[in-house]
């Protein structure tokens, strides 16, 4: 098995010269009847994808499809258990992500995998040091780094260690690494979900780049917009297997949510009927943080309705959110709950009080991945289901916890199942179970569906309504701007850590959101 | 460092910036003017080169520990293989040529410090227990071999080594020397060679760098035998200091190679460590007993201030770390 990674390169570049474009086949790449087990749990039925050289090649499909697992299999992670992988003519076979990039096959992961405490020049060529020389050239390194990452349109100093790197900038050096050696097949794992409008046109550009100089390219995104206007072809996976390939130019956003979902969808937002109270029951006024940058932000909630943060990366969104609920400190200003002033000093304080709050980072702030369901659910709040000495009730905390995974249909095998291992679509809805068990006021969730695919986001929003309709005030946080005028009464723009404007529902339009987020007034 | 900028010093704030990153070193100089002014004894040539004799056996020890705590590990067993090693020492060279007893003895640390690092990185075991584990066994395994008492040096190669341990070149104590030189080879391996990234990229983030292809197992392995291999070298020192070899040798001395790492500015988890401050960290540990003696201190309250120290420079450090 060594012989074989070390022979293919030279094998391959000859056959790039010569057969580029006259092989047999009209496709660099072909996945040929792919079937992937873990267990009992059949992920991959079967399932065909065929990529052109040059061309972008979306995937796509719910959370739990198997489009994470197929990327894996081609890259080296994990070994098919049926099927063929043929690329240019040969079959392969990659044992490792090693073998994977001597391929010419490279992945950019949602999950970033870098080195904290190396350089990005390092994170970039790490498989260089890996390859056991004893000696690095860092000079060659560290400029050929630095061309790559000006090459790509961004300015990033390589000899920077990536632990002091922005999100955005750790995202640029993770593509920057999986373009490092001579790739062929560049696979990227929802890449946007950081970037803003214009990093994201950047990549954007660099991909049609690469395209021309015929990379293919295999692009994951839950943004359909975002496939409609750059991908040549789409491939579309449901449970395993594959429902439908077609180009782009023939396809529309319809058919492609019905192949993703097997149902017609005639509304991504659930209409939602809910009396809203006529006094409000929350309010913040003149609400200042000590060590961020909200200032003066005053506003109220009623009953029963949804309120729609929405404002720029860094306006002060999560911010405020976090100010709210004690997980940061406060200078100044009041937080009142139905009527009485609240003096929420941590979080313990907020929940006692019945306000939740679901973070943007559930991995990290959202759900006890180690834990069971069932657990994650219990947390909150032990007391309706242990007796004075802390001893739980199984039976009690079994029930509770049942109901819930049952209203919320967090699809899992059973309660006991660990959060680690859900889609992150059904983690999200733990995180949200949690204070449903608790019977939160006020429920303030930051980016409900990020990372989330379609069919799911309808269940969060159902959700959601259910949640106003029992009478809870809900602020939702969101960047995604058909999502926040889909489901907010009312929406509030943040402009530099405070309140610049706020839309009623009939003045809801993404030219008026994008106005107030950067600080301009509405066209009158 | 090989590929950090160096243009942090001059801009706006550096200078606040440049004070907390090296705040080990300045911790240092601070207690070095603040013995100067407690006593006139301390600035003499007999006091510092004791002082410099005292620490290089537990500094070498201190080294050894940092690359397996820059993995993301621990190594409890060093002070233990001081022991086993120092005697076994002692037995060689009273038995064989002098280089022979040398070579002998590091190849056996090396070895004692491989049993570790098998177990923790292809039997997956964790660092604390398997070290525990050679702890114990290896400290046993003094008594037995030297049958519960020291073992006194009497062939000429000992009374070299015995010579040379307590001599100085050019007024710095020889043993200082070559604690001082692994030093440097060590800060050098880390910052500008291969083998110390990837040992730093390990512990920064051990799936990314096995899914780059690094074998973390090999590394992982390594840096338990350089341990083992440089508590020999320790030992030999420590021996050939008092012309014996002791089963009571390096009793808790691993805690003091612990406590001596993240002094200096180590993260116990690993990935973040620098040989240069490690060595501050054991000048200033050893600068504090110093000190106290100096001022006639009991041996229990120095332990105290010890603790107190460890304390203060860990929260220095993750003060550090927030801005």
């Amino acid at each position: 098995m060594q012989l074989n990674t070390t022979i293919p390169k030279l094998y391959f570049n000859l056959e790039n010269d010569i057969d580029m474009n006259n092989s047999e086949s009209e496709y660099r790449l072909e996945m040929n009847g792919i079937s992937k087990s873990f267990g009992v749990v059949s992920v991959l039925k079967n399932v065909n994808l065929k990529v052109k050289h040059g061309e972008i090649h979306a995937l796509i499909g719910e959370n739990g499809a198997g489009k994470s697992t197929l990327m894996k299999i081609l890259s080296g992670v994990h070994q098919k258990d049926g099927g063929q992988v043929v690329l240019n003519g040969e079959e392969i076979n990659p044992k490792n992500t090693h073998e994977g990039q001597l391929l010419g096959i490279s992945v950019v992961y949602q999950e970033l995998s870098l080195v904290n405490d190396l350089s990005v020049a390092e994170n970039i060529y790490l498989h260089k040091l890996g390859a056991n020389k004893f000696w690095m050239n860092w000079k060659k390194i560290t400029s050929d780094a630095g061309k790559l990452i000006k090459s790509l349109g961004f300015d990033i100093n390589p000899a920077a260690i990536v632990r002091d790197l922005s999100i955005v900038q750790k995202q640029v050096v993770e593509i920057a690494k999986a373009l490092s050696e001579d790739t062929k097949i560049l696979v990227l794992d929802e890449p946007t979900t950081v970037f803003g409008p214009t990093d994201t046109q950047k990549l954007f550009d660099n991909l049609i780049r690469l395209k021309k100089e015929g990379v293919s390219i295999i692009y994951i995104s839950h943004h359909l917009e975002e496939i409609f206007k750059i991908a040549d072809t789409v491939t579309v996976l449901k449970d395993g297997v594959e429902t439908g390939s077609k180009a782009v130019s023939e396809t529309n956003t319809d058919e492609v949510i019905r192949l993703m979902i097997g149902r017609e969808l005639k509304d991504l937002y659930p209409v939602r009927n809910v009396k809203i109270s006529e006094e409000p029951i929350f309010s913040v006024k003149n609400l200042t943080a000590k060590d961020t940058l909200v200032n003066n932000v005053s506003f109220s909630v009623h009953a029963g309705e949804v309120l729609g943060i929405a404002g720029l990366g860094g306006s002060g969104r999560t911010e405020t959110a976090k100010l709210i609920f004690g997980a940061d400190k406060k200078k100044s200003g009041t937080i009142t709950l139905g009527g009485i002033d609240l003096n929420i000093t941590c979080p313990a304080k907020a929940v006692k009080h019945a306000i939740g709050f679901v973070s943007e980072d559930r991995k990290e702030e959202g759900v006890f991945l180690p834990l069971s369901v069932g657990r994650n659910i219990s947390v909150t709040n032990f007391k309706p289901i242990s007796n004075k000495f802390g001893f739980i009730y199984s039976a009690k905390e079994i029930a509770n916890v049942v109901g819930l995974i049952d209203k919320l249909s967090i699809k899992t095998h059973s309660r006991n199942v660990i959060v680690e291992n859900l889609s992150g679509g059904n983690q999200q809805k733990v995180a949200l179970a949690k204070w449903l068990s608790i019977d939160s006021k006020i429920i303030i969730i930051d980016e409900p569906t990020r990372g989330v695919d379609v069919g799911a986001k309808i269940e969060i929003y159902n959700l959601i309504n259910e949640v106003a309709r029992k009478g809870v005030g809900v602020i939702v946080i969101s960047s995604d701007m058909p999502e926040i005028m889909g489901i907010s009464d009312r929406i509030l723009v943040m402009h530099k850590g405070t309140i610049f404007g706020e839309l009623p529902k009939e003045k809801f339009s993404e030219e008026n959101i994008l106005r107030y987020s950067i600080g301009k007034n509405l066209k009158s | 460092m090989a590929l950090t900028t160096k243009h942090q010093l001059f801009s706006p704030g550096g200078l606040i910036k440049f004070l907390i990153k090296y705040n080990t070193i300045f911790i240092f100089v601070l207690l070095l003017i603040f013995s100067a002014m407690i006593s006139d004894v301390f600035f003499t040539s007999i006091n510092l080169s004791n002082l410099l004799k005292q620490v290089s056996g537990i500094g070498i020890i201190s080294i050894g520990m940092l690359l397996v705590i820059l993995t993301g590990g621990i190594d409890l067993s060093v002070g233990s293989f001081v022991a086993l090693l120092a005697v076994t020492f002692a037995i060689m060279v009273n038995t064989f040529i002098l280089p022979v007893a040398i070579v002998i003895t590091i190849i056996s640390g090396f070895l004692l410090g491989s049993v570790s690092g098998y177990l923790v990185a292809y039997q997956k075991m964790a660092p604390f227990i398997a070290t525990l584990a050679l702890m114990t066994i290896a400290r046993g395994m003094g008594f037995i071999y030297s049958k519960g008492s020291p073992i006194t040096f009497k062939t000429p190669g000992g009374e070299f080594m015995a010579n040379f341990a307590n001599n100085s070149f050019l007024g710095v104590p020889n043993i200082a020397i070559i604690f001082i030189v692994i030093v440097v080879i060590a800060q050098v391996l880390l910052y500008y060679n291969v083998f110390g990234r990837l040992i730093i990229a390990i512990g920064s983030n051990e799936e990314a760098s096995r899914l780059s292809g690094i074998k973390v197992n090999k590394y992982k392995f390594l840096v338990y035998a350089i341990s083992g291999a440089l508590a020999a070298t320790a030992a030999i020192i420590v021996a050939s200091r008092t012309n014996l070899g002791s089963p009571n040798m390096g009793m808790a001395w691993e805690l003091d190679a612990i406590a001596a790492v993240v002094v200096g500015g180590a993260s116990l988890n690993g990935g973040k460590g620098s040989a240069v401050n490690t060595l501050m960290g054991v000048l200033i540990l050893g600068l504090i007993g110093n000190i106290l003696n100096l001022l006639n201190v009991p041996s229990y309250p120095q332990q105290v201030v010890k603790g107190v120290i460890i304390v203060f420079a860990v929260l220095l450090q993750r003060f550090e770390d927030k801005h």
